[in-house]
Order: structure tokens, then C-alpha cells, then sequence
């Protein structure tokens, strides 16, 4: 299916290539979750830079993104945190940040096209960050991880680089919203139809099995705000993924993560038992790639991988 | 001329007690839309296929229906843009409703919620008192354009995933149509109307933008953020966990520069609340703890988190 948009309504700069593509320099965004509940994401993440052979630069300085939840008091304030961050990466001469979050990502990128787009927004951020001596030109793009792996890196050369393909586990690629959502933020791929991480999956010797709810809503955002919200969520999405044959999930925002990894226990009274264990991106892409499966943070996880991996002849 | 196989939901709720599916196939131009292949289906092969429709070019509102698993309007898709490789497109009622017959589907809870809101001008005095016009400036008028575009499809209360598993919520294209009243300078009803939408669960968007696929351009998504900033603003039903989440992730973000998640439990289901607590928390939380998941107590503040409270003073951003 094709997107909702015309051409010229799509945002630029999702596919340009990029000066750190050339010295495989990158920003490094790892957002909150990754540093906190999700410490697993944060290291297998740096454990495939190594093995890509590319420097992720961390950028130790730079706030929350705004997590979609302080557009909710003030309308200017994400925009002008995220300026902040976009000039540390100027002021260390990158200009292509990556991270790895979907809701990172999403509003990143929000943030972005609203200074590019408008002069008043960008006068007005860098009046603030002025206080300070920042400065934002407005040189930066923010990228996923799995676009980056795709774009930069390439699929042809990440399957000739895999040596522990998936044995054709059934993986069931769990998007995310912020990541393909709103169209005219993300546009990298078609938000109805996305297929880059069946790609991926595939390129690694998984299967992908496709299901109505990988481009749905996990729920993270409301667990606090009504009991059994988030659960329910849960629930119906990995039903489906488990009736069309998924053994495991593989999703590219930790806050999803921590969703269907957290609740699919509880949503069993109602769904039915799913037991999907939910990879992080990087830490699929890493195992293949010949990282060392314990050193991957697999045993955090609250649906254990180990069964399914054992069953698959991928650990012993 | 294309040969397009249309995989039709079949159901009549007089007659059938479960639906089937149909595959039917048509010759329709190449860049024809979803609709006009429906028209041709009912026109050619089987006039019971039922499929609500009247002004054929995204003005009425009536065709939305499920189109390969999404919602959209049937006039405004192109078979071109949305055909499978099998040369196949799934044709489906619209999620979140009761189907009635075939594609039609019974309106009346996206219906009643819209009535809820009372969706009409409030002045504080009458019509029949008031001498002149009601005169509102340009940029009053500015911002209630995009919502005024609402044809009332009900394409985003189909995609939303809340409603799916919650039918209490409002859902998005009521509480956009409650912000055209709350944001409109002749309304005398703002705080009233706040509170009525946040009573109909505004603060449980889960902020997943599937709305922003509305055909009009309407972006709920937006405009649900915008109530939410009314209500902080005018301070309407502030105890409840919604705007208390909201400002303790703008407060910790504040004061630490990252999202610390174990500050943002205690402050929005409420640190004495313990009851609140252990129902939001047990069994996960010890579930979590026992693989070593739990979030850290406290979190260090980022590197420079000066230069981040200097933003949200200049901002005057409210934190509780």
C-alpha cells in the first residue's frame, strides 16, 4: 500500500545521505529508557556499532526528548530542548543523529521540521539557547538505527555479514508508532504498510510473519492513566501476532519493549497465553552478526527467549 | 482497464448469525477509486452487496470502511495504491463498530459521544437578546478551521486503538469537535466542556497518532494535545492521573533532564497512594525487579542540566 501523502508532502530528509555516513561518525541518541529499565538496549546497541565497524558518539549532554508527553503542557518547550540537543551535535561536527526509539525518533524529528520549517520557531529556540552560548543552524537530521542499517549500511551487507542466521525463527516485527507516525514527520516508508523490519528479520535467516497489529498502538503511554488499558492493548496485539505463527517479536522502541514484555503475563487472563518473547532491534541484528548471546542482555527480559532460542538451535 | 479481485465481508444481521467473505471480480479503469469498484461490483455482479455512499469526492463522510485492514474513505483510495500482489483488496466494515449489513455499520455510540459534547454554540446570552452579529476576529477564527473540516466519518474512531479496548473513551473526532467550542471566543461553556471531555477519559489517548490518517486533514492527534493544554491551563479536574503524569514528566525533565521513570510512577498514580500503587504496580513491578528492570530510584542529572531549567523558565513551562 502506498502512504496517505503526495510526494511533496513527505518530509526530505528521511533518505539523504549524510557526512557521518561517509566518516561512519554518528550522533548517538539513546534517550531515556535505554539509560534507565532498558539498560540491555543501551549495550547491545553499542555492541553492533562495534561489530558494523561505525563510532556512535554519545551525546552525554542532551535531554529527554519530550517523550510526546510535554507537548501536553506547553507547545514550544520539546522544540526548543531538542534545538538543544541538535546544536551538541553541530558544536562536535556531526549531523546525523541516531536513536533508538521509536517515540525518540517521532518527536526528534517533529521538533526538527518545525524549527526548519518555520524562522520564527528557529529565532525563537535559539533566542533561549543563546542564554546559554548554543546555537542551532539547523544542519542536523534525526534517523532510526533500523533506517540507518538499511540506508547506510544495506541489507546485501548485512546478510553476507550474519554468522548465526535466525534458523528461520518466526519473528513478528512490532513498529511502534512514533516511528512511522505522523506520515509528514517520519515518511521513511509507507506508515500502513512498513515492511523494513520484515526485511531486516529476513536478511538475518528469520521469518517474518506478518499481522494486523505491527503497526499498532502497544498501549505505553496510558499504562498509568486507567488500569488494564496498556494490558488489553497488549494483549489483542500479540494475539494476533501469535495466531499467525510469531515465536518471538522484534520491536524498535524500548518503550514498546517494556509494554509487551511487561504486560503479556497479565493479559493472558483475557487473550490467552502468548509467551512472545520481544527482542530489541539491536539485540537480533547483534546475535547474528556473531556477538556473544550473553552478553546481549537476553536475561532481562520478562518472557524468556530461552526456550524458543534453544528450540531453534540458536543457543544451546 | 484493470481486473481487480474484491475480498468482500458479507453479513446481514437480519438473516446471518456469522459473516463470510466473497471474492468478486471487476474490470474498472486503471486509476479507478475503492468505491467506484464496489459500484461496479453491485452495479454488474450481486446488487445485495451493501456499502454506505452519497457524494463520491471525501464531502458526506459515508464510505469509510476497513480497505486491506486500515481504515479510509472508499472515494478518496485509489485501487491503484492500495491492490495486493495477488491482485486482491480486502473490503471490510470499519473496526470498533457492530457491523449491520455488509459495510454498513451501526453509528449511533460515535453518534451519542459527539452529542455529549453538546455540539453547539453556548453564548452567555440568547440568540433572540443578542442585536448584532457575533463577530470573531481572523485569527480567533484561524484555529477552528482545520477542525471545521470534520465530515464526521469516523475514520479516526475506527483506527483508535483506545476505543478498541476501552469503548468508555471519547474518542478522537469528539474531542477535536470539543476543542472547536472550547477554543471559540463567543462560547461562554469553555470550563464546563473541559471538564465534560476530560470525564469522557480525554487523558486516555495513547497518543499513537493513528488519527493523523484522517482524510480531511482534521489531525485529532493535534487538536486532543491542544485540549489537554486547555485544561492545564484553566486547571479544570487536575487531580486526576492524566495531567498529573504530564506535569511530573515535565517536573522531572526539569529538574534532571531525563524522563525519571520511578518519579513519574510515584507522581501520577500518587506517592501515598498506596492502594493506587500496588494495583498499578503489582505483579509487574517485583517481576521486573527480580530479572534486574526495575528503573533506578534517582536519576543523576545530565551534564549542563542548567541550561535546561533556563529553558523551561523562559518558557514559563508548568511543572505541578
Amino acid at each position: 500500500m502506498s502512504a496517505t501523502l503526495l510526494p511533496e508532502e513527505r518530509p526530505l530528509d528521511a533518505h539523504r545521505a549524510s557526512r557521518s555516513r561517509e566518516t561512519k561518525r554518528y550522533g548517538f541518541f539513546p534517550g531515556c529508557v535505554a539509560k534507565e529499565s532498558c539498560k540491555e538496549l543501551f549495550n547491545s546497541t553499542m555492541l553492533l556499532a562495534d561489530k558494523l565497524g561505525i563510532e556512535l558518539i554519545e551525546l552525554t549532554a542532551a535531554s529527554c526528548c519530550g517523550a510526546s508527553v510535554v507537548n501536553d503542557v506547553n507547545r514550544d518547550v520539546a522544540r526548543v530542548l531538542n534545538a538543544r540537543t541538535y546544536a551538541q551535535a553541530e558544536a562536535l561536527g556531526l549531523d546525523d543523529v541516531i536513536t533508538i526509539c521509536s517515540t525518540c525518533t517521532g518527536h526528534m524529528r517533529a521538533a526538527n521540521k518545525e524549527l526548519l520549517e518555520s524562522e520564527e520557531r528557529m529565532d525563537q529556540a535559539n533566542a533561549i539557547l543563546g542564554k546559554f552560548g548554543a546555537k542551532y543552524s539547523g544542519g542536523v537530521m534525526v534517523r532510526h538505527l533500523l533506517w540507518m542499517l538499511i540506508d547506510d549500511v544495506g541489507l546485501d551487507n548485512l546478510r553476507s555479514m550474519v554468522v548465526r542466521p535466525l534458523n528461520g525463527l518466526k519473528v513478528a516485527p512490532f513498529y511502534g508508532c512514533h516511528i512511522i507516525r505522523p506520515e509528514n514527520v517520519n515518511g521513511w516508508e509507507s506508515a500502513r504498510n512498513p515492511h523494513s523490519l520484515e526485511d531486516l528479520i529476513e536478511a538475518l535467516g528469520g521469518e517474518a510473519v506478518d499481522y494486523a497489529g505491527k503497526t499498532r498502538c502497544c498501549g505505553f503511554h496510558v499504562q498509568l492513566e486507567k488500569d488494564g488499558i496498556a494490558t488489553n492493548m497488549v494483549g489483542q496485539n500479540m494475539r494476533m501476532a501469535k495466531d499467525n505463527g510469531a515465536e518471538a517479536v522484534i520491536t524498535p522502541c524500548p518503550l514498546c519493549h517494556l509494554a509487551l514484555d511487561g504486560y503479556q503475563q497479565d493479559a493472558g487472563a483475557r487473550w490467552g497465553r502468548t509467551d512472545l518473547p520481544t527482542f530489541h532491534l539491536p539485540q537480533l541484528v547483534a546475535y547474528a552478526l556473531g556477538v556473544a548471546p550473553e552478553k546481549l542482555g537476553l536475561n532481562k527480559h520478562l518472557v524468556s527467549p530461552r526456550e524458543i532460542m534453544v528450540q531453534r538451535e540458536l543457543i544451546s | 482497464m484493470a481486473k481487480i479481485k474484491l475480498d468482500l465481508f458479507r453479513f446481514d444481521e437480519a438473516v446471518d448469525t456469522v459473516p463470510h467473505r466473497d471474492l468478486i471480480e471487476v474490470e474498472v479503469p486503471e486509476a479507478t477509486t475503492v468505491l467506484d469498484a464496489l459500484e461496479t461490483a453491485k452495479a454488474e455482479i450481486d446488487g445485495s452487496i451493501s456499502f454506505r455512499r452519497s457524494c463520491r469526492s471525501a464531502i458526506c463522510g459515508s464510505c469509510s470502511m476497513s480497505i486491506n485492514g486500515v481504515t479510509a474513505l472508499a472515494c478518496k483510495t485509489n485501487c491503484r495504491d492500495v491492490v495486493k500482489d495477488d491482485g486482491t483488496i480486502a473490503v471490510d466494515p470499519m473496526q470498533n463498530f457492530q457491523p449491520m449489513k455488509d459495510m454498513v455499520v451501526h453509528m449511533d455510540p460515535f453518534w451519542d459521544k459527539y452529542a455529549r459534547l453538546k455540539p453547539y454554540l453556548q453564548p452567555k446570552d440568547k440568540d433572540s437578546e443578542h442585536e448584532i452579529e457575533r463577530r470573531v476576529s481572523p485569527d480567533d477564527m484561524k484555529k477552528l478551521v482545520d477542525v471545521a473540516n470534520c465530515i464526521m466519518c469516523a475514520t479516526c474512531y475506527s483506527l483508535c486503538p483506545v476505543v478498541s479496548v476501552d469503548p468508555a473513551f471519547a474518542g478522537p473526532a469528539a474531542i477535536a469537535y470539543a476543542y472547536r467550542f472550547i477554543e471559540d471566543v463567543r462560547d461562554a461553556k469553555r470550563d464546563e466542556r473541559i471538564a465534560q471531555i476530560s470525564e469522557d477519559y480525554l487523558w486516555l489517548c495513547a497518543h499513537c497518532y493513528a488519527c493523523s490518517y484522517c482524510p480531511k486533514h482534521v489531525e485529532p492527534n493535534n487538536r486532543i494535545v491542544d485540549v489537554k493544554r486547555a485544561a492545564i491551563k484553566d486547571r479544570v479536574m487536575m487531580n486526576e492521573r492524566g495531567p498529573r503524569h504530564a506535569l511530573v514528566v515535565s517536573k522531572t525533565i526539569k529538574q534532571t533532564g531525563m524522563l525519571a521513570e520511578t518519579e513519574v510512577i510515584l507522581g501520577t498514580v500518587g506517592r501515598f497512594n498506596v492502594v493506587g500503587l500496588i494495583k498499578a504496580l503489582a505483579p509487574l513491578g517485583p517481576r521486573m525487579a527480580l530479572r534486574g528492570k526495575q528503573p533506578p530510584v534517582f536519576v543523576k542529572p545530565i551534564p549542563k542540566v542548567d541550561e535546561v531549567r533556563t529553558i523551561f523558565e523562559a518558557l514559563e513551562v508548568p511543572v505541578s
